[in-house]
């Protein structure tokens, strides 16, 4: 019979119930997402489970009134206790420090970050993960202004973004041309925040970020650029506002100018 | 160093030389000296219109080649039905 795969033999080398031998963890950041937080959370463990990968979901909410907590909880009943572990805050205390706190019980070797209402959609993580395999990438991007991926990637379909008319377009694409001549990134998405990192990579560079709200996230990209980390990129759909329209204030266009001189003077 | 510190001090140095080029204190090598008097006054400007033309192409590229996705968009609302269907049914509340 075949040595390798008799009883001794298999104990020594371990059986993986998953093709893929590492685990990755998904860090949710919720603040009044009750009604988004099961479908969400149902997109990523279907997703999981086609691709025979080993997950967990830890749900950061920072103390919503609306029951967020509950839902978790219901959803760890149902999915497991090890893959939606519910950590929750005190109060609303900010994107990064929630990432931070998440990160504390992270039991994968790959953390993915994204929003949790559905403008970032799970079937574009096993193209992250393909695209990290494939290069030794160090975090891998998603980007909505790509139509092909970063170094290229065979199954990878275009970029686009749902639900923004002509104007909001023109102020991202100026937003991300100035962006790009300051501070020089080297990924065509800079303020995008569904991103793979692995998890080593990912709290180096959350322990020097300094920045909060979405400049954070520029932020990350910016000091892994600096500190010389490997990113990929793979084009993704983002569908804003799935429930209402997308505005975009004079004040956010302001903050986002003095984001990106803090950047340029900082980094 | 900060990528600030950094163009400032490239910025210093390029300018330093461009206004000893224009003053005649230094020499342009392989250009003569009538040809280098009558480029060097205007390229500051040339500069600032070519970076101006090329923002303005790649704003206009940026427009033209942003895609749309409907079928993103629905795809996902399908998916949202679905979701909230199976959830009920393993008993996890979905408003």
């Amino acid at each position: 019979m075949n040595p390798f795969a008799s009883s001794a033999a298999l104990d020594m080398q371990g059986q993986f119930s998953t093709q893929d031998t590492h685990m990755y963890s998904v860090i949710l950041p919720t603040y009044n997402e009750r009604k988004n937080l099961p479908i969400i959370v149902w997109l990523l463990a279907k997703m999981f489970a086609d691709n025979q990968l080993a997950w967990e979901i830890i749900v950061v909410d920072d103390a919503s009134p609306d029951g967020t907590q509950e839902i978790a909880r219901q959803l760890a009943t149902t999915y497991g206790e090890d893959k939606i572990i519910l950590k929750p805050r005190a109060g609303k205390l900010g994107l990064g420090t929630a990432y931070i706190h998440g990160l504390n019980f992270v039991r994968g070797d790959f953390v993915i970050i994204m929003d949790a209402d559905f403008s970032h959609h799970p079937k574009f993580i096993p193209q992250f993960i393909q695209q990290q395999k494939a290069h030794n990438f160090d975090i891998v991007t998603g980007t909505r202004y790509r139509s092909s991926a970063a170094p290229s990637l065979a199954n990878a379909k275009p970029g686009g973004v749902h639900g923004w008319d002509l104007k909001r377009k023109l102020v991202s694409r100026g937003a991300n041309f100035l962006a790009a001549t300051v501070l020089n990134p080297g990924v065509s998405d800079l303020t995008g925040s569904f991103r793979l990192y692995k998890r080593s990579v990912l709290q180096h560079i959350i322990s020097v970020t300094q920045s909060k709200g979405y400049v954070f996230q520029m932020e990350m990209m910016v000091r892994a650029k600096a500190l010389g980390y490997t990113v990929g990129e793979v084009p993704i759909t983002f569908v804003d506002r799935l429930y209402g329209e997308s505005k975009l204030g004079a004040d956010e266009i302001v903050s986002y100018g003095k984001g990106v001189w803090g950047l340029f003077v900082g980094v | 160093m900060t990528r600030a510190q950094r163009i400032a001090v490239i910025s210093t140095i390029l300018t330093a030389l461009y206004l000893l080029a224009f003053f005649e204190i230094l020499q342009v090598p392989l250009v003569e000296g009538a040809v280098v008097q009558e480029i060097l006054p205007v390229l500051p400007w040339w500069l600032l219109v070519s970076f101006g033309s090329y923002s303005l192409w790649s704003l206009g590229w940026g427009l033209l080649t942003f895609r749309d996705c409907p079928e993103a968009y629905e795809e996902l609302l399908a998916e949202i039905s679905q979701a909230k269907n199976e959830l009920r049914s393993r008993g996890v509340t979905v408003d």
